[in-house]
């Protein structure tokens, strides 16, 4: 390669000498999910007003270009406009696809060139919503798949909810890596920066046989992409400001293409303060982030390529000052009240106790061997740092000193190995290891709620997936070892260590189906059976949680759960003009783990708690995602989207807790098909959006089961302008949003602020991107 | 693909290492913070021996239950009061009431009781003339028997309507301690 260049940058001189201006570019284009071809298509040569459009089957051609090296613009109504490299020494055809702008309802686009990756239910989001929806974390701006809530702290701590399993039962996945942090706790958000990918997918599974953790089914992956194949400087910034919480965010991008090494580096920086309900701020909700992510790339050969990855995630986030409460007293007090205490009439951005503050780093280093065609080998080494301080409102000055003081350590190492063999069957095999470590600090003065330990987890995983002219089968199986080292304290007076030693066997296999009825309808059935072994806080936590307003207490007995999962998916093609996607699910877990309140009351010296314990019982979740698209004409679309969940307790005829109510979102867009002219200049992908959010109560849950009824239903109403601009070598994005338009105000049952406080109130989002 | 053999080799071994290893004994932390007793000593003013209610329970949350020991007070009699918190897992135990007077902004006592006729003033004040309730005066008149609530509210809004007065409807704030204790009046 480097050769190749010398020899090139050797006969520059040459060649300018002898300038040959009758070459020619040609293309195809198509889109990057179908293959089909993309008609109409703008393709212009940067710097210059040599342009073309393409034909009826997506080819386009440029003659009469010189040598020379060019970048070629292509902007389509629908679709992310893209920059290509072009180095052009002789006639040049290239082939190049384009990413709908739009997220589609799902991955399903059915036509000849169908090319079906798994069974299982994907959903994505691409990176124009990641960057248009740059003010929310990652449990936030995933609620816009169907079938995924957020349970949230507040605005500022929100945790992925699929199908009803969150924390402990979910797997997350950073760039490859199952994401390590204390996910065992309600009010603790993934430590991860969605403005670094490029994509996020949400696998609604029944099995997640490929990943490491949970493998109960769900799973997210946050994805960044390769970097480009350019030589030349490239990046983009976006800024973006909400009026609700005054905050501000910077998010800036750049990337280099060079044969020796390529570069990436993303960087975001966000600033809120107090954000605000309709009628009041909610006093010391302010956050600050700072974010950096360095990705190195190099090509050894052909057959040898290599990724570095080094990303660092820092934030500080207040909680509501009103929702830090003493006992059950202050609780039962604090629903009585119309507005929250410490409640103040000034906006401020400054965060106090109660407080979170969070770094996550994560370096990664992986290689990829091209054995041959058909086969390849991947490996990958990762270690990740998770340091979680909490700190509340303390006497004596210790308000400084952290409450909550965890800090772990984990390690990564897995090896894969993938095998095409004719006839179009696949083989997925893999080995991964993964050691954590996880320490209390004991300077917090407060004996830990969970225990210290180590745990080490080998798994190994075999998915072998077959296609044929209409079907698509996965069948897998999976085994994990877990062994758990605890060293823990005890309750009792002399203050001594209590070790612990549990061997745990996991494992998940599944079955998969998708079978192609005609060009418009697809049909998937996917069949899971997994085990989850108990989590550590589940096993051994111990004291006054506040979380759940009570003394919390793990159970030494605990076996692993036993889930079976089932999903039907319907799915017509996505690029009809009605189009109906709907996923049922079901899902019973045998010893599923839960925490149930206890008959006791204990009384300290802080006044009377009630007791939590982890209890096992046998339970069953299911619902339906319904997503449905209708398109009007070529402008208008009409978008409705109905999720249904319902979560039973078998063995005591309850209903589970913390499942989210079922919600209807429905919009209606209007894009325009043709640029908007604007003298010389030209708006290009102008949409407006209005959007309607219909949260429905929690019924299915008892008085009993909780500390106050559940929220009534309500409406949102929100709307969203976006328009590109294409400037000569620059491609700007202008983004204007309003949430809550009617300024309601409303709690969330998936909101543990609710007991506090209202949720908020109206807040516009300006937002502006440069792409160069 | 020696290469990956040597990979492979290196990954058995570094489970080996890994699953060989221990977690190291944690560092028990020092629970200064905790107060593991309330002593409310109540004087008669007119002589006599001290009635003293008490609340222990060394080892904080979990383990064993408290031990709360209640009184029996005199019919139409004022005690002098006086509340002392401790923390008893140290040794020796540490007087957690000074650390309170050094906040006494932050602090507020609430007393609040069943028994007809039972009352509780402040005898002390913080540096903007709002009670704590570390000394304070005990009045009994009726017989009775009941309870007696004595609540430790830290960050409360003394100034709020009758917050100064001792009544804890509208302080607010974060609830320290809240014992209740048996008490006789005969």
């Amino acid at each position: 390669m480097f050769n190749r260049i010398f020899f090139i940058l050797l006969f520059i001189p040459v060649l300018t000498f002898s300038q040959n201006c009758s070459l020619t570019l040609s293309g195809h284009i198509e889109d990057a999910n179908t293959g089909s071809p993309l008609e109409y298509v703008d393709v212009v040569v940067e710097s210059t007003s040599i342009g073309t459009v393409t034909d009826s089957k997506g080819i386009f051609t440029i003659s009469n270009l010189c040598k020379g090296e060019y970048h070629i613009i292509l902007s389509y109504i629908g679709y992310e406009s893209k920059k290509v490299f072009v180095t052009l020494d002789h006639n040049v055809t290239k082939k190049i696809t384009l990413e709908p702008s739009e997220n589609k309802l799902n991955e399903v686009i059915i036509t000849a060139k169908n090319t079906i990756k798994t069974t299982q239910n994907v959903a994505s989001l691409n990176q124009r919503s990641i960057v248009d929806n740059a003010t929310e974390n990652l449990g936030n701006m995933l609620t816009a798949v169907v079938g995924v809530s957020a349970l949230k702290t507040g605005n500022g701590i929100a945790k992925p909810v699929i199908h009803g399993l969150y924390g402990n039962r979910l797997t997350i996945l950073n760039n490859g890596v199952t994401q390590s942090g204390q996910q065992w706790g309600n009010d603790h958000s993934p430590e991860i920066d969605p403005l670094v990918a490029n994509k996020i997918r949400v696998i609604k599974g029944t099995s997640a046989l490929e990943y490491m953790g949970s493998n109960l089914g769900n799973v997210v992956l946050v994805e960044p992409k390769r970097i480009y194949r350019d030589p030349h400087l490239h990046g983009s910034a976006h800024y973006s400001l909400e009026t609700n919480g005054l905050s501000n965010g910077l998010h800036l991008q750049l990337q280099k293409y060079n044969p020796k090494i390529s570069w990436k580096i993303n960087g975001t920086l966000k600033k809120s303060g107090d954000k605000r309900t309709a009628n009041y701020y909610l006093t010391n909700t302010g956050a600050q982030e700072a974010n950096l992510a360095i990705q190195l790339e190099k090509k050894f050969s052909e057959k040898i390529f290599s990724d570095f990855y080094l990303s660092t995630y820092n934030t500080e986030l207040g909680i509501l000052r009103g929702a830090h409460i003493g006992n059950l007293t202050d609780l039962e007090e604090a629903f009585q009240r119309e507005t929250p205490f410490f409640t103040s009439d000034q906006f401020s951005y400054s965060i106090a106790s109660p407080k979170q503050k969070v770094n996550h780093h994560l370096l990664k280093i992986h290689s990829k061997y091209l054995i041959d065609e058909t086969q390849q080998f991947n490996i990958t080494f990762a270690g990740q740092y998770d340091n979680r301080n909490e700190y509340d409102v303390r006497r004596g000055g210790r308000s400084e000193t952290p409450a909550l003081s965890l800090q772990q350590f984990s390690y990564f190492i897995e090896a894969k190995y993938k095998k095409e063999f004719l006839d179009d069957f696949l083989l997925k095999s893999g080995i991964q290891l993964n050691a954590i470590d996880n320490a209390n600090n004991p300077q917090t003065g407060i004996l830990p709620l969970i225990p210290d330990y180590l745990s080490y987890e080998t798994g190994i995983y075999l998915v072998g997936s077959k296609k044929t002219e209409k079907s698509y089968f996965q069948l897998g199986a999976r085994y994990d070892n877990v062994n758990q080292n605890v060293a823990a304290i005890s309750t009792t007076l002399p203050r001594e260590i209590i070790r612990y030693e549990n061997t745990f066997h996991k494992w998940g296999t599944s079955f998969g189906w998708k079978y192609t009825i005609n060009d418009a309808i697809l049909l998937s059935y996917n069949i899971g059976l997994a085990t989850r072994n108990p989590a550590i806080n589940e096993l051994y936590s111990f004291g006054l949680h506040q979380g759940v307003s009570g003394i919390e207490e793990g159970n030494i007995n605990l076996q692993t759960e036993k889930s079976f999962k089932t999903t039907l998916g319907f799915n017509t093609n996505s690029d009809t003009k009605f189009v109906l996607d709907i996923l049922a699910y079901y899902q019973k877990v045998n010893d599923y783990i839960f925490l149930e309140p206890q008959d006791e009351i204990r009384l300290t010296i802080r006044g009377a708690f009630p007791v939590f314990k982890y209890k096992q019982t046998n339970a069953e979740i299911f619902g339906a995602d319904i997503s449905s698209k209708y398109q009007i004409n070529p402008s208008f679309n009409f978008k409705i989207n109905y999720s249904y969940i319902r979560g039973v307790d078998l063995k005591n005829n309850l209903f589970l807790i913390n499942l989210p109510s079922n919600t209807i979102h429905s919009s209606i867009a209007y894009k325009a098909i043709k640029p908007l002219k604007i003298g010389k200049k030209s708006l290009e992908n102008f949409t407006l959006k209005l959007s309607d959010q219909y949260v429905f109560k929690q019924n299915n849950i008892l008085p009993e089961q909780d500390f106050v009824a559940a929220p009534d239903a309500y409406n949102l109403l929100n709307m969203k302008i976006a328009t590109d601009l294409q400037l000569s070598k620059t491609r700007l994005r202008f983004t204007f949003k309003i949430e809550n338009i009617l300024n309601v105000s409303y709690r969330d049952y998936l909101n543990r602020q609710r007991y506090f406080a209202d949720d908020l109130g109206i807040n516009a989002v300006l937002g502006i991107g440069i792409t160069f | 693909m020696t290469k990956f053999k040597t990979i492979l080799a290196t990954m058995f071994v570094a489970t080996l290492l890994v699953t060989s290893c221990k977690k190291g004994d944690p560092v028990i932390p020092n629970e200064e913070e905790v107060i593991t007793t309330l002593i409310y000593t109540l004087t008669p003013n007119g002589g006599g021996s001290d009635i003293v209610l008490s609340f222990r329970d060394l080892d904080g949350d979990g383990g064993n239950a408290p031990v709360i020991t209640g009184g029996t007070l005199a019919t139409n009699t004022t005690y002098s009061g006086v509340l002392k918190l401790m923390n008893e897992q140290e040794d020796p135990a540490e007087n957690t009431t000074d650390e309170i007077w050094e906040e006494n902004k932050d602090h507020e006592f609430f007393f609040q009781s069943t028994i007809s006729g039972l009352s509780v003033s402040y005898d002390d004040q913080d540096a903007d003339g709002n009670p704590v309730g570390i000394n304070t005066t005990l009045t009994t008149v009726d017989a009775g028997s009941g309870t007696l609530k004595i609540t430790l509210r830290h960050q409360p809004n003394k100034f709020a309507e009758g917050a100064s007065e001792g009544d804890i409807t509208n302080a607010g704030g974060e609830t320290d301690i809240e014992v209740t204790f048996d008490v006789d009046v005969q």
